[in-house]
């Protein structure tokens, strides 16, 4: 996942307004010494990203198995995208993982985040560090420990033993209807801390007085929380959204390591499918097509998130 | 104002979320020292079975390598690409710099695919290059966003003076805007470790040679290897991921507080 | 505040002129388009005379006694001819099928690697001419005369890829497999109940099992590929061989959507709605599955010969093995034929160093080591001498069905996607999404596709 994953935070802010200051006065370097400094990383970007990019969306207009002569099938593997079964489902799947990974971990985030900025407990420190934690493990090891959590002797159902619920234990990974929200409910995991993080972040620079003056009207947590928490951290709020819906989109490894898409396909997502079929199946322009919808669709909800934190904002 | 309930409270969420983060984790742990899979004591041992049973050595090795390179390439192109788009007046930044973003949502899935057969025609597969150098490219979109945004933000006049003493552009990079950047640059850096370190897809795909294995590649076909219990692929879990967390440990506010200065700055 | 993604016209622009000239290249693969390897070449069995050679081999021995056998041939191969390296690069059966299609055709290909007999690795490595045929070497080391016609049709395709069972043989196979029942006599004597010798006998020792509380029979799913094996079973005792045959191999004219058939996948749902398996088979994994078995937890586990020497490392003499049972008045019926076969890529810069190591891996005296490791060679296997205990079960059960009796191919070497297709479908007919019907209708619907298009 490298460099998406946890970079946008990061970009939103500090692009975010220009500069007060008048830049540059004409005496500036020339134009070719800026040239010159962004040469490099330009040079090595558009050769390993911007061309593999197009030449995705090439790809995508043939049928081609990665060893033959391919043939051209124009808009034929996006037609596929929209009419295919398995295809839908896939896209399907990764809507439910957004729920898990971005609306669940933003929930429970705001709520952590709220409550903990109003009592000022101790240990703070010590419990970002943890719950923060999830996010820098490597996902692969993320899925060996859930495979065991979820396996039908693992600690889950130990769990749901000893508090009396030992029925409802079951080999969790492969449940027709629980495999996706088992492989969500790992991504909660890994998400709630950044949601968390980042929301406490916000809530820490609202000025105390907006509280007071607010408890002063006789306002309870509850109103407080909406009246003012809330809406200061709207900006946080898209983008600890985008960020985790995004990371939800290019669950790759998880499911690689964990489910391999089953049972029966139903932990299937776009990303696995991408490659499955582009170095498994030999459905190369098919595997194109997907990611390069993968794309626009994070593309779009970049755009879309951005809009709402902007909106009434600041 | 906070009652005792109020604050019990409190604590108790902590302290489930607390364990809900740990459970995972300490679920490898345990198992990673506890008696091995023949029943045996265990312990410690286990670390260095799984090291030798899962080649974690030249694995381990290959991942320091790929991770060195991309932190440090992309870690210069960066700051020079950034110092560029963040202080100068560069021609075509409206369209060159929107391009770098785009590097930010592009998935790795979609460039994974045409890079694997035309680095393939090229006989590029199998290489280091066809590891380190995508990553690099990844690494470089964020690090360039992240690196103007940083020189952005320094007064100009810190520049003006520099160029007034007759410094050029290479020396108020380096002498004057670098050396007090060194939080920002260490935030990129660490940024860079932990997805370089962590990535799954691009060794995968790029290189099958088994002397090209990465560490969290080794896991993957360690899990599928060993077949007869869980202790020493929980001590090949703990292996791979102790690096990053090493350093996160240590760097952590270093970590924790960049990104978030990046998501509060403006 | 989070507004990174500001695009001008320009920059669409741009993109689009850039994807224009794109489009303009040449179609991809149009580069590899080479002839199909030669199937008759000069070749050299002297190997000592071919100087320093590095041999990288790819396989998927990595249970215990396959891999004791590998690094044993492995040094003895070294000893004999010390100009040749070996450099082993062995992966889980999963992982060899994920990587094996990008190792295969990138630069610097292993020389040798096993390469599934099905159309989704084998026929489809064929077809792009990343394989060399066999032909050369099997006339210089005399491998007709090691490998019956019976063996020698599950490596043999045509040139072009579209023909299986027929045409140039490209790959060796080393082991025998057939997947039968292991059960555990213990556990039988304690539920009272006898080993069955008749398919009847087979599915009342399973009800018996359950209605004594037991969980009858092991499987472990979550790899998609260990039920085909079930499926298999009792598609043998119930479909006419011939049919299995056409279906597997991917012919025109067969069909899934027969009586039997249909028939075969009521069974499948059936047992799972019995409570037959253990619960939740889908997220059990294949070797968490022979554990459970092996620690005694069910009195059958149904799979194939591969997991003897595990099995009898574990168990030891608590565990027996046999063919499936037929039911009355039919041939003994079952899944299996070959090991994963060598084959030599295309690549390789070495290949007669590659024919030697094939021809030594196979030769009499390392099927002798096979023996001696646990596993069933697949050629000779009457000469052998096997060890006593499950090993002697293990040949008995192959030779029954081998000579005696139908050994039929597996299900998945049918179409390129036949694997993922009866996988998934599978899953579902045994966590009951989906009917008997519906799982033969996804199936067919995927044979239907292959054959139309293979012609």
């Amino acid at each position: 996942m490298a460099s998406g994953g946890l970079a946008t935070p990061a970009t939103t802010a500090p692009a975010a307004r220009p500069s007060p200051e008048p830049r540059r006065r004409g005496l500036g370097p020339s134009p070719w010494t800026a040239l010159a400094y962004i040469a490099p990383a330009f040079v090595v970007y558009a050769v390993f990203l911007l061309y593999p990019l197009g030449r995705a969306v090439h790809l995508s207009l043939f049928d081609w198995d990665g060893l033959t002569p391919a043939t051209f099938v124009g808009l034929g593997n996006y037609v596929d995208v929209v009419a295919d079964d398995q295809l839908r489902a896939a896209f399907g799947h990764a809507l439910v993982l957004i729920v898990f990974f971005a609306l669940l971990p933003t929930a429970i985030g705001i709520v952590l985040a709220a409550v903990l900025n109003r009592a000022k407990v101790r240990g703070l420190a010590f419990f970002r560090m943890i719950v923060f934690l999830p996010q820098v493990v490597a996902m692969v090891v993320v899925g060996v420990a859930w495979r065991r959590i979820y396996a039908p002797d693992g600690s889950l159902n130990d769990v749901l033993a000893a508090v009396g619920l030992g029925a409802l234990g079951r080999a969790w990974l492969g449940d027709p209807v629980l495999a996706l929200p088992a492989v969500g409910i790992v991504g909660t995991w890994v998400q709630t801390g950044l949601a968390t993080v980042l929301l406490m972040a916000g809530m820490s620079r609202i000025p105390g007085e907006l509280y007071e003056a607010c408890r002063l009207d006789g306002a309870g947590p509850v109103r407080e929380f909406f009246a003012i928490t809330l809406p200061a951290v709207r900006a946080e709020l898209a983008v600890a959204l985008t960020l985790t819906a995004v990371a939800a989109l290019r669950t790759f490894d998880l499911i690689y390591i964990t489910t391999g898409g089953g049972p029966g396909n139903r932990t299937s997502v776009p990303a696995f499918e991408v490659f499955n079929r582009a170095f498994r199946l030999g459905e190369v322009g098919s595997a194109a097509a997907i990611g390069v919808t993968l794309t626009v669709i994070i593309f779009v909800i970049n755009l879309g998130v951005a809009r709402i934190g902007e909106r009434g904002g600041r | 104002m906070i009652s005792a309930t109020e604050r019990t409270a409190n604590y108790a969420v902590l302290l489930v979320f607390t364990l809900f983060a740990l459970w995972p984790i300490g679920t490898v742990l345990g198992a990673a020292l506890g008696p091995d899979d023949a029943g045996g004591v265990g312990g410690l041992a286990n670390f260095a079975a799984a090291w030798e049973q899962g080649r974690f050595g030249p694995s381990m090795l290959t991942s320091v390598a790929v991770s060195g390179f991309v932190v440090v390439v992309a870690g210069v192109l960066s700051v020079l690409a950034g110092y560029a788009f963040g202080t100068m007046r560069v021609p075509g930044a409206p369209v060159l710099f929107p391009l770098f973003l785009l590097g930010l949502m592009v998935p790795g899935e979609v460039i994974v695919v045409p890079l694997y057969f035309d680095l393939r025609t090229f006989g590029l597969t199998n290489t280091f290059w066809a590891i380190a150098l995508p990553q690099v490219a990844q690494s470089v979109a964020f690090g360039t966003f992240w690196m103007r945004a940083y020189f952005r933000s320094q007064p100009a006049s810190l520049i003006e003076a520099g160029r007034l003493d007759g410094a050029g552009t290479w020396r108020i990079l380096w002498r004057i805007l670098v050396p007090p950047a060194r939080p920002a640059i260490v935030t990129m850096v660490v940024l860079t470790y932990l997805w370089t370190w962590n990535e799954f897809l691009i060794p995968l795909v790029m290189a099958t040679d088994q002397a090209l294995r990465t560490a969290p590649l080794g896991l993957a076909f360690f899990q599928g290897q060993y077949t007869s219990g869980f202790t020493l692929l929980a001590a090949g879990a703990v292996i791979v991921a102790a690096p990053v967390l090493i350093v996160y440990l240590f760097l952590q506010r270093h970590f924790i507080r960049g990104m978030l200065e990046g998501a509060v700055r403006e | 505040m989070a507004r990174p993604t500001r695009f001008r016209a320009s920059v669409v622009a741009a993109l689009v002129g850039a994807l224009a000239l794109l489009s303009a290249a040449c179609t991809p693969g149009s580069e590899n388009a080479a002839a199909p390897p030669p199937t008759d070449r000069a070749v050299q069995t002297d190997v000592a005379a071919l100087g320093p050679v590095t041999l990288t081999v790819w396989d998927q021995e990595v249970r215990g006694g396959q891999n004791e056998q590998m690094e044993q041939l492995n040094a003895a191969f070294h000893q004999r001819y010390p100009n040749v390296t070996i450099e082993r690069v062995s992966r889980s059966f999963d992982d060899l099928a994920t990587t094996l299609r990008l190792a295969i055709s990138g630069n610097d290909a292993p020389d040798v690697v096993q390469a599934n007999n099905g159309r989704a690795d084998m026929g489809a490595f064929v077809a792009a001419g990343q394989l060399l045929p066999l032909r050369p070497w099997a006339q210089a080391y005399g491998w007709d005369e090691r490998y019956p016609a019976s063996v020698r049709q599950y490596v043999s395709y045509t040139p072009d890829g579209k023909v299986f069972g027929e045409g140039e043989v490209y790959g060796l196979p080393q082991v025998g497999e057939v997947v039968g029942i292991y059960y555990n006599p213990a556990e039988l004597q304690r539920l009272g109940i006898a080993v069955p010798s008749t398919w009847e006998e087979f599915e009342a020792a399973l009800a018996a099992g359950r209605a004594a509380g037991a969980v009858p029979m092991q499987l472990g799913n979550l790899e998609s590929w260990p039920a085909l094996h079930v499926l298999g079973t009792v598609q043998d005792q119930l479909v006419p061989a011939e049919q299995v045959t056409d279906l597997a191999f991917g012919r025109d004219g067969a069909s899934w959507t027969t009586p039997e058939n249909t028939q075969a996948a009521q069974k499948i749902a059936e047992w799972a709605r019995a409570g037959y398996f253990n619960d939740g088979v889908n997220g059990v994994d294949n070797d968490q599955a022979w554990q459970a078995f092996a620690r005694g937890e069910s009195p059958f586990l149904i799979g194939g010969t591969w997991l003897a020497p595990d099995l009898a490392a574990a168990m030891g003499p608590n565990v027996r093995f046999m063919p499936p049972p037929p039911p009355a008045g039919r041939p003994v019926s079952a899944t299996g034929g070959t090991g994963l076969p060598f084959s030599i890529t295309t690549g390789s810069d070495a290949p007669d160093a590659a024919a030697a190591y094939l021809d030594f891996i196979t030769s009499p005296d390392a099927m002798r080591v096979l023996t001696e490791t646990g596993n069933l060679p697949v050629a000779g296997t009457a000469q052998q001498q096997p060890p006593a205990g499950l090993s002697q079960d293990v040949f008995a059960a192959f030779a029954a069905v081998a000579d005696g009796g139908q050994l039929l191919p597996y299900l998945d070497y049918a179409t390129p996607t036949m694997a993922d297709t009866m996988g998934a479908a599978l899953q579902d007919l045994l966590a009951g999404q989906q009917t008997p019907e519906q799982f033969l209708a996804t199936v067919q619907a995927d044979y239907t596709a292959f054959v139309d298009q293979n012609g």
